[in-house]
């Protein structure tokens, strides 16, 4: 995560040069949501709109990158906290666009950087089938459920940037299997609303 | 020889002649081979076990042991096609007397039979085929106090670590959950073991 720096809010400047508001808070949105790799394309994108110069763009870009996932990193939630990284000096009615903006999108935001935090690879979807085993090669006649479980894990979506890789695993428990199972999982909620209640 | 219960194929030569020489046998030695028999079929991995009670079998009733071997062999043709086919004792007893045993030795294996059949189902039915098995499932559940991205974050995670037989090797699959999914996933299974429970 990239800190703010001190050429930043000089950039931010730049956004007085905005057709619109609209343009100011969608740039704000693609700014953030942009990983730091893809910040140069996204900058040159931006350029015409804003009229200004390749090198000017690319500093704008980076600094709203940098201010967005600063407020986001922090927690803020309220109006003061986010005008207060401002410097004295910086033009009022774009600090007060900016702030309204950020507060829009930052509930938004944290959700989504906490669905894209590195961790194993996750759980995406589970899906199941109840089957009668009705002979095999040790016994001719028998009629023995068995569960067939499906679940389609995804990769570590910082790995995968836009095409996250999912893999579907079938595994098939046998009824007294899935008794232990499901002994472990009341277990694990046990424990859960333990923590939960204290 | 009149249609048997526990094959369909023909029975190697030999059989009949192995199943007379247990004549010799008197009734005790008889109830001690087929308890070792027996032993070996509800216990099918310890070979090494069942070759040396044979052995001693074999020595303490004054027998060679390679006949004893073919006799051996000859006898578990038979609770072998009877497990396959779910062969009551009547038709286990029925099939011993028409390849020559007598009634008496007939009666008390079929006997034995019925004993150890529960056993001896719930084996057969073990093992077979299970595709990826799912041998274990160990779990550890925290909170994320932050990250790079977040400072002070506060969620819950449950990590699941499943152990998978895929043929004869162990395979870890770690899968991570958040606490909705969690509730989810026992929702789901709770409701696959009333299917299952439907069906037994």
């Amino acid at each position: 995560m990239a800190a703010l720096r001190d050429g930043d809010f000089g950039a931010l400047q730049i956004l007085l040069k905005a057709p619109s508001k609209d343009a100011v808070r969608q740039l704000c949105q693609e700014c953030f949501s942009s990983p730091p790799a893809a910040l140069g394309p996204l900058a040159q994108r931006a350029c015409p709109g804003l009229a200004v110069s390749a090198q000017e763009a690319e500093q704008l870009v980076s600094a709203l990158h940098n201010l967005t996932r600063h407020v986001v990193y922090r927690g803020f939630n309220r109006a003061e906290d986010i005008l207060g990284l401002f410097p004295e000096s910086f033009h009022q009615n774009l600090k007060n666009l900016l702030t309204k903006i950020i507060l829009e999108n930052v509930s938004t935001w944290r959700n989504e950087a906490q669905a894209s935090q590195i961790s194993l690879p996750r759980l995406v979807d589970l899906d199941w089938r109840v089957d009668i085993k009705t002979s095999s090669d040790s016994i001719a006649r028998m009629a023995v459920p068995t569960c067939l479980l499906q679940l389609k894990i995804q990769e570590d979506a910082a790995l995968c940037g836009n095409n996250p890789v999912v893999s579907a695993l079938t595994v098939e428990l046998s009824k007294e299997t899935l008794d232990t199972m499901l002994e472990g999982l009341g277990r694990i909620r046990d424990q859960l609303s333990a923590v939960a209640n204290k | 020889m009149g249609l048997l219960n526990f094959t369909r194929d023909p029975v190697p030569e030999a059989v009949s002649g192995d199943m007379h020489n247990l004549i010799q046998l008197s009734a005790q030695q008889f109830s001690a081979l087929t308890e070792v028999l027996f032993r070996f079929l509800t216990e099918p991995k310890e070979v090494e076990r069942f070759l040396t009670q044979l052995s001693d079998f074999a020595t303490m009733n004054k027998i060679s042991l390679g006949p004893l071997k073919n006799i051996v062999k000859s006898i578990l043709l038979v609770p072998n096609g009877a497990l396959k086919r779910n062969l009551s004792s009547e038709q286990v007893r029925a099939d011993f007397i028409a390849l020559g045993l007598s009634e008496e030795k007939a009666s008390y294996f079929a006997e034995q039979w019925k004993v150890n059949s529960p056993t001896l189902t719930r084996l057969a039915v073990g093992q077979t085929l299970m595709i990826n098995q799912l041998i274990d499932m160990e779990w550890k559940f925290g909170v994320t106090a932050g990250s790079s991205e977040l400072e002070k974050v506060g969620s819950i995670f449950l990590q699941l670590k499943l152990v998978i037989k895929k043929g004869s090797q162990l395979e870890n699959v770690y899968v991570e959950l958040t606490l909705p999914q969690f509730y989810s996933f026992l929702h789901e299974m709770e409701r696959v073991k009333t299917s299952l429970e439907s069906f037994s």
